[in-house]
């Protein structure tokens, strides 16, 4: 096509280099994608910030909004943990080794990691939201990366330990000597070793100080809305408080319309917004 | 400098741009005016008071367009976009005054949507000033106006015989290169014609303040009250000049991913794949058309996303007048009464 502007709707070829169950049940599954062409790789990584998220494209289907869950420095492919719900991502879950897929992005802010130097992090996270702090952990993990930022804490909880994401990395991070980790389940198993109850009581427990701390929550509505407050009552201010949000998209790009939270599009100006952000903004959620 | 179009000279001038444009322009289509391809030997039409049903809008964000073609083997293509010229005939101000609100939207540094930009790149527009402003219409209130010149390249003004051209870009300039200049009585004439349109329009409602109303009454019963009737219908978005909502889905038979309009008054627009939906019912969406025209369209580019056609109420079936629902809405109290 010459001359032609390339279209923000043109998904990037590419193509599954791994697909496997995240969860026991089956409901979640990781998908690796490669890219067809390593021009798109570099553009992509240059781009690419965690917290960002991808609008997935099985042609004939349609398009679905994951998060991407890796960093830049495991390679060359994008990871993203997608849940079984509607017609695209019942898609994604038949697609094989080799398959062609479509991908639009990184789309959305990320996390503001310049801003968050110096400081120490509280990752809490729930469920399959957890994906992109995945992201956020690792990138912290790499070196050059982690002796930017202080004290590293991850709490994430899920309903069973069969849902929890990323199992054989997280049981690694306990071994760590540069972060602590708690995991959390709703209702107790047998041989579970690590906290029992919902997220917001364990945030409770564990009591992370909000001494140059900033935190970051993302988790299914339920969560949020008990952890923030709890973020607050330990003496976190608005401005430290970061969450990722989600409503159904079209674009990723702020044109569709439909992901508006007042004047700001969770596409385009979010998904990661501060607390006191959000304070600002009408409770359109 | 203004020019003098004699009306019967209108169907020869319309000709030469057929030449090299292709010309849109008001015609009659079952009960109602449409922009059309004018055809030769066909018309346009003026006689009607008010303005098409569906705004020119649609010229640049077609109704359903087709974003990509699918081809062999999972592959896709990017459709490319309309770039033959074209010259809208007869835009009325508040459709042009649009064009430029949605500009803000689609031709953004970042993600400018080509599909909008080459259409708007390849497209002149010759405007037709409202010299007897239609009844539903309240520009004036919103700061646009029956003569406003915001996104054309040339206006005119009906003087009876005649019409004034006033031509506003060098684009517009270059469409009217043999007609004679204005004299003075012609110049004067048309003033008095445009300033009595403006006056003839009574302010419906009083715009300032009104974000900080409608964002203070955010959890009000309000919105309940004024969506009671209100059928969900969605009529006010399809025929709005500058809302912009698209879906994009793909049609697997036809082999292409489509965007279509789509409304902030459905149900579905919202509704999340877990079954949560944000604006589960007609009052939140109600809420959300009224706030994004006038409070968030005001944060994001400090003007009312709304041109005063008056569309929305002329069409609405059940005869919800948005008017009516912003001279209430300025009865509110200033101050957040209700938690969110």
């Amino acid at each position: 096509m010459p001359n032609e502007a390339k279209s923000p709707y043109l998904p990037i070829p590419m193509r599954v280099l791994r697909a496997y169950y995240e969860s026991t049940d089956r409901s979640l599954k990781t998908l690796e994608l490669g890219f067809d062409d390593p021009q798109d790789a570099r553009d992509f990584f240059a781009a690419f910030n965690p917290g960002q998220f991808c609008l997935l494209s099985v042609i004939g289907k349609g398009e679905s909004a994951l998060g991407v869950a890796n960093a830049a420095w495991e390679g060359d492919f994008v990871r993203f943990t997608a849940q079984k719900m509607g017609s695209v991502t019942t898609a994604l879950h038949a697609l094989k080794p080799g398959d062609p897929i479509g991908m639009r992005g990184p789309l959305g802010n990320g996390f503001p990691l310049e801003d968050w130097k110096g400081k120490n992090l509280v990752i809490i996270g729930g469920g399959c939201a957890f994906s992109t702090l995945y992201a956020l952990t690792k990138h912290l993990h790499h070196p050059s990366n982690r002796e930017d930022y202080g004290k590293l804490t991850v709490i994430y909880g899920t309903r069973t330990s069969g849902l929890c994401m990323y199992k054989q990395d997280i049981a690694a991070w306990h071994q760590r000597d540069d972060m602590e980790v708690h995991q959390a389940i709703d209702v107790p198993e047998q041989d579970w070793l690590h906290h029992v109850g919902y997220v917001p009581d364990v945030v409770k427990e564990v009591k992370p100080s909000p001494v140059n701390s900033v935190v970051v929550v993302c988790g299914p509505p339920i969560m949020t809305k008990f952890t923030l407050p709890a973020l607050v009552e330990l003496g976190f201010a608005p401005e430290t408080i970061f969450t990722s949000l989600e409503k159904r998209m079209k674009c990723g790009i702020g044109k569709c319309g439909r992901c508006n939270l007042g004047p700001k599009y969770i596409c385009k100006d979010g998904p990661v917004f501060s607390l006191a952000e959000l304070n600002a903004l009408p409770a359109d959620i | 400098m203004n020019l003098i179009l004699k009306k019967d000279h209108l169907t020869d001038l319309l000709n030469t741009w057929r030449g090299n444009h292709e010309v849109y322009a008001p015609q009659s289509l079952q009960k109602f005016t449409h922009f059309l391809p004018l055809l030769e030997g066909s018309e346009p039409v003026f006689d009607q008071a008010h303005n098409t049903r569906i705004p020119p809008k649609a010229l640049f964000l077609p109704i359903s367009e087709a974003l990509l073609k699918f081809t062999r083997f999972g592959g896709y293509e990017q459709v490319p976009s309309q770039k033959a010229p074209r010259l809208i005939f007869g835009i009325r101000p508040c459709d042009a005054r649009a064009l430029t609100l949605l500009d803000t939207v689609f031709k953004q540094e970042r993600y400018t949507d080509p599909h909008w930009q080459t259409r708007r790149d390849a497209t002149v527009l010759v405007g037709l000033g409202c010299h007897e402003p239609c009844q539903t219409g309240f520009c004036t209130t919103v700061g646009s106006g029956p003569f406003d010149r915001a996104g054309l390249d040339a206006i005119l003004t009906d003087l009876g015989e005649e019409f004034l051209v006033e031509t506003l870009t060098e684009k517009g300039e270059c469409l009217f290169t043999q007609l004679k200049r204005a004299s003075d009585e012609q110049n004067a004439r048309a003033m008095d014609l445009q300033q009595a349109a403006r006056e003839s329009m009574p302010t419906a409602f009083e715009v300032e303040g009104i974000k900080q109303k409608l964002d203070a009454n955010f959890a009000s019963p309000y919105w309940e009250e004024i969506s009671r009737s209100c059928l969900g219908c969605g009529v006010c978005t399809f025929l709005c000049p500058t809302c912009f909502c698209f879906d994009i889905v793909d049609e697997a038979q036809r082999g292409e991913r489509v965007r279509n309009w789509d409304t902030c008054m459905f149900r579905t627009y919202s509704l999340e794949a877990s079954g949560h939906n944000p604006r589960p019912s007609r009052v939140e969406r109600t809420r959300q058309r009224l706030s994004h025209k006038y409070s968030y369209w005001v944060d994001q580019i400090s003007q009312i996303g709304c041109t005063g056609c008056g569309r929305c109420v002329r069409y609405c079936p059940v005869g919800l007048d948005i008017r009516a629902m912003l001279r209430k809405a300025q009865q509110l109290p200033s101050e957040v009464l209700h938690a969110k």
